[in-house]
């Protein structure tokens, strides 16, 4: 009977344990972004202080993640209010069920596949020996490689089997060092660094993939902050529309400001942030391509019937 | 011809700086068939006389010879009863330790016929019952017994018993100790037994080699004419116990 | 024989326990079904993963790599310890190699291990040897070093050289440590092959089962995420449970050699 009792007492232990005492408080927000130029709004908005000056008195709680699965985990944990993606990562979980939607595009931005063999001219020069380096299945570099498979050989999985999962440092070293991959796929810095060899070329860039412009990296918030949590919300927004505006307006400024968070030369930072292709606007772009190739290929199992549905409302898009 | 001859064996061990002299000179033979008991005090270099003939160690000078030859190592002619309840290999069961050196000296074709002999042996030391039990699950006086039997089954020229019995209680070290002249009797093999008690030595022994220690040397070899079954009650083994008693 | 049958008995009775309170939880809804999701559907999609051999043909690669792993280690631990205990010299290099290599986990070794082997089944298994040789030459050599003189003796007493007595003696005497070795090896070498699966990915679209759980992972399938676990699990339990405790049974066990 002792030993009963015991597991009746064990099981409510757990319970409390888990469920745990959250506390809601309406001054705190806490955002997770990713290492990449493609994330320098969010770095204006935190070395300036937008948010701050927008809402005094409030708490920001900044994270910077390894890669977009642990962003999800964390908010769907809780931990985090606003996480910073790629379009397709975030659609893979919005398809599983997650409470969230986009609040906004963050950045436009030149990715692309570089190889150092200069016999590889095209996707098509690839052969079964040769090996493709880029973040993890259902990233936006393999979706959009898919995307080039499915108009080049009517197969978009045509190059699976050549993929390699590194993360992006990782993926540039072994490409810089010219062993063990051919080709790899990925975004700035990464890819300004390997174009800067000299010997790299680039075979095909994210825009010939998806046949138009689309949006790399957008943000998106828990459906439990924006209802708790209106007027943070109301002041990120505009915190981030002020950021992308300032580099837009100010590049120098925003250089210099961007130079010490990425421990880089200050010209250089100018020069990545103003690359042909390199935009920062709040527009959001080729979400629907993006939903109708996942759900095509069964990455995804629905498609939204509106927009609304993964796009909290005010959202401005040009499309 | 002595079956056994020992010619001014001396051997020393170094520890450290000092060296040692355990044996100093030994001479001694053994005869075909006997059974001699070397008896001494320990440290008196008795159990390593038995390593030097055993092969295990070399002497520093002077000779030992079996039968005219003189040794080279460990081999198959001399086999040891240790004191030491683990000279049997736990991995192997009582029959099978005693089937492995049969093995390896290729006695018998078969192993249905190196399992026939091994049996024979061990029906000899009363341990029929046991053939398929590992030695851990024997009594010390039962591991001793299967290693008797298997000194016994590969048929060598000396056995030499390092103190078999000493770790026994009184009780089995009898049986034992009657067990083995059983076995001597029967079966005509030359014994080499070394043991620090005087009262084993004398049931035993036909003749005892008694040695004094530091250096190891040889004091006096003794005719033991106490005839058999011997009674540790008699005057004649009080009289020659005292006599050894003295020496020692 | 009855004793046995009360512990697996046991065992079952805690699974279902813990399958009970899991349910109760996941109906509980204190959680998101993302986050926690319910038995069944972790069982559907073990179910699934089994049926379509995603899952089976994942744990086969894994433990192919994990077999060549410690085949390899057997055959360098072997060597290292027989080199140590026959010479004072290489006992130097052995236990200076041992005290070097030995502390050092798997995963730390991950950067460099990428630069010299890239990202493929050769990084993974060299984690793995990494993972196994060490304990394994540090249990060998402590067992040759614990075998009683007395057994070399009698093996020399009836002639035989040294390899015969490596062969014959030495090699079942140090089977405890050897068997113990090998436990932890495995233990260690399980864990650092699901790690570096899930680091590494796979090579040419083929993975093992961390790569299975990272892919779940990335695209979210939290239920799937589970249903790799229980397969590691049921792994685990099977090899410890069953294959070690057969072969201890059989072997050191039986012989009353259990260290």
């Amino acid at each position: 009977m002792r030993k009963y009792s015991a597991i009746i007492l064990i099981s409510i232990l757990f319970i409390l344990l888990l469920s745990g005492c959250k506390k809601e408080v309406e001054n705190r927000i806490s955002i997770a972004e990713q290492y990449g130029l493609a994330y320098a709004p969010l770095q204006i908005m935190k070395a300036k202080g937008f948010l701050e000056k927008n809402l005094p008195g409030i708490e920001v709680n900044w994270e910077q993640l390894g890669n977009t699965a642990a962003i999800r985990e964390a908010m769907l944990a809780g931990k985090l209010d606003i996480g910073f993606m790629a379009i397709p990562p975030f659609l893979i979980a919005w398809d599983k069920g997650m409470k969230w939607k986009i609040i906004s595009g963050l950045s436009i931005s030149p990715l692309g596949l570089v190889t150092y063999r200069d016999d590889i001219k095209s996707i098509r020069d690839f052969s079964p020996e040769d090996r493709i380096a880029l973040p993890q299945p259902g990233s936006i570099q393999h979706i959009l490689l898919s995307m080039a498979c499915e108009r080049e050989f009517s197969n978009p999985r045509k190059l699976d089997d050549l993929l390699v999962t590194m993360a992006h440092p990782d993926g540039m070293n072994a490409l810089l060092s010219r062993k063990e991959i051919t080709a790899h796929f990925t975004s700035p810095p990464y890819i300004f660094k390997e174009l800067k060899d000299g010997k790299m070329h680039q075979i095909l860039s994210g825009k010939e993939a998806m046949g138009k412009e689309f949006t790399f990296i957008v943000g998106a918030a828990t459906e439990k902050f924006y209802d708790n949590n209106p007027r943070v919300y109301k002041a990120f927004v505009s915190s981030l529309r002020e950021a992308i505006d300032f580099i837009n307006d100010h590049p120098e400024e925003a250089a210099a400001i961007l130079a010490t968070e990425y421990n880089l030369p200050e010209e250089e930072v100018l020069k990545y942030i103003t690359w042909p292709g390199m935009k920062y606007t709040p527009v959001i772009k080729g979400l629907d391509e993006f939903a109708h190739f996942l759900k095509k290929n069964n990455y995804i199992s629905k498609i939204y019937a509106s927009r609304e549905e993964v796009i909290w409302e005010d959202v401005k898009d040009e499309k | 011809m002595n079956l056994l001859e020992i010619k001014d064996l001396s051997r020393s061990f170094v520890t450290g700086k000092n060296k040692l002299l355990v044996l100093q000179r030994m001479n001694m033979s053994v005869k075909k068939g006997e059974l001699l008991s070397v008896l001494g005090p320990s440290g008196c270099g008795k159990s390593t006389l038995l390593r030097l003939i055993a092969g295990f160690l070399k002497p520093d000078s002077g000779s030992i010879s079996l039968k005219g030859k003189p040794l080279s190592g460990p081999d198959a002619d001399r086999i040891m009863v240790f004191q030491d309840f683990n000279q049997l290999f736990p991995w192997k069961t009582v029959l099978q330790n005693v089937v492995f050196p049969l093995k390896l000296k290729k006695v018998g074709s078969s192993r249905k016929e190196r399992e026939e002999i091994a049996r024979r042996y061990l029906a000899r030391v009363q341990l029929d019952e046991f053939l398929h039990f590992y030695p851990h699950q024997l009594s010390g006086g039962m591991k001793q017994r299967a290693a008797l039997a298997r000194a016994l089954a590969t048929s060598p020229e000396i056995m030499l018993m390092d103190e078999p019995f000493a770790s026994l209680d009184g009780q089995t070290r009898s049986t034992l100790q009657e067990m083995l002249l059983k076995i001597w009797q029967e079966s005509e093999s030359t014994i080499i037994f070394v043991t620090h008690d005087i009262r084993e030595a004398l049931l035993l022994s036909d003749r005892i080699v008694v040695m004094g220690s530091s250096p190891g040397r040889v004091k006096k070899v003794m005719e033991n004419k106490l005839t058999r079954p011997r009674d540790q009650l008699s005057r004649d083994f009080t009289e020659m116990y005292k006599e050894i008693y003295g020496l020692l | 024989m009855l004793k046995m049958k009360n512990n697996y008995f046991q065992r079952l009775f805690w699974i279902l326990v813990i399958a009970g309170i899991w349910k109760a939880i996941s109906l509980s809804g204190l959680f998101s079904p993302l986050i926690f999701p319910s038995p069944e559907t972790v069982l559907k999609s073990f179910y699934l993963s089994l049926l379509n051999g995603e899952l089976i043909r994942q744990t086969i690669i894994s433990l192919s790599l994990i077999l060549r792993g410690l085949i390899i280690s057997l055959i360098i631990a072997l060597i290292l310890s027989l080199l140590a205990i026959s010479s004072k010299t290489f006992a130097g290099m052995v236990e200076t190699l041992l005290a070097i290599a030995h502390p050092l986990p798997g995963i730390a070794l991950m950067p460099l291990v990428l630069i010299w082997f890239g990202a493929g089944t050769k990084a993974i298994i060299f984690i793995i040897v990494h993972s196994v040789l060490w304990p394994l030459v540090l249990n060998l050599l402590t067992g040759f070093r614990a075998i009683p003189e007395i057994y070399r003796l009698v093996g020399e007493n009836y002639g035989l050289n040294s390899l015969k007595i490596m062969w014959y003696i030495m090699t079942p005497a140090s089977l405890p440590y050897f068997l113990a070795g090998i436990k932890i090896g495995w233990a260690r070498a399980w864990r650092a092959l699901i790690s570096a699966e899930m680091l590494f990915g796979a090579a040419g679209g083929i993975g093992g089962l961390g790569w299975y759980i990272f892919k779940k992972r990335v695209f979210f399938d939290i239920p799937g995420v589970f249903a790799g676990l229980i397969v590691i699990v049921i792994i685990g339990v099977l090899v410890e449970d069953l294959l070690f405790n057969k072969v201890e049974d059989i072997t050191v066990k039986r012989w009353g050699m259990q260290i």
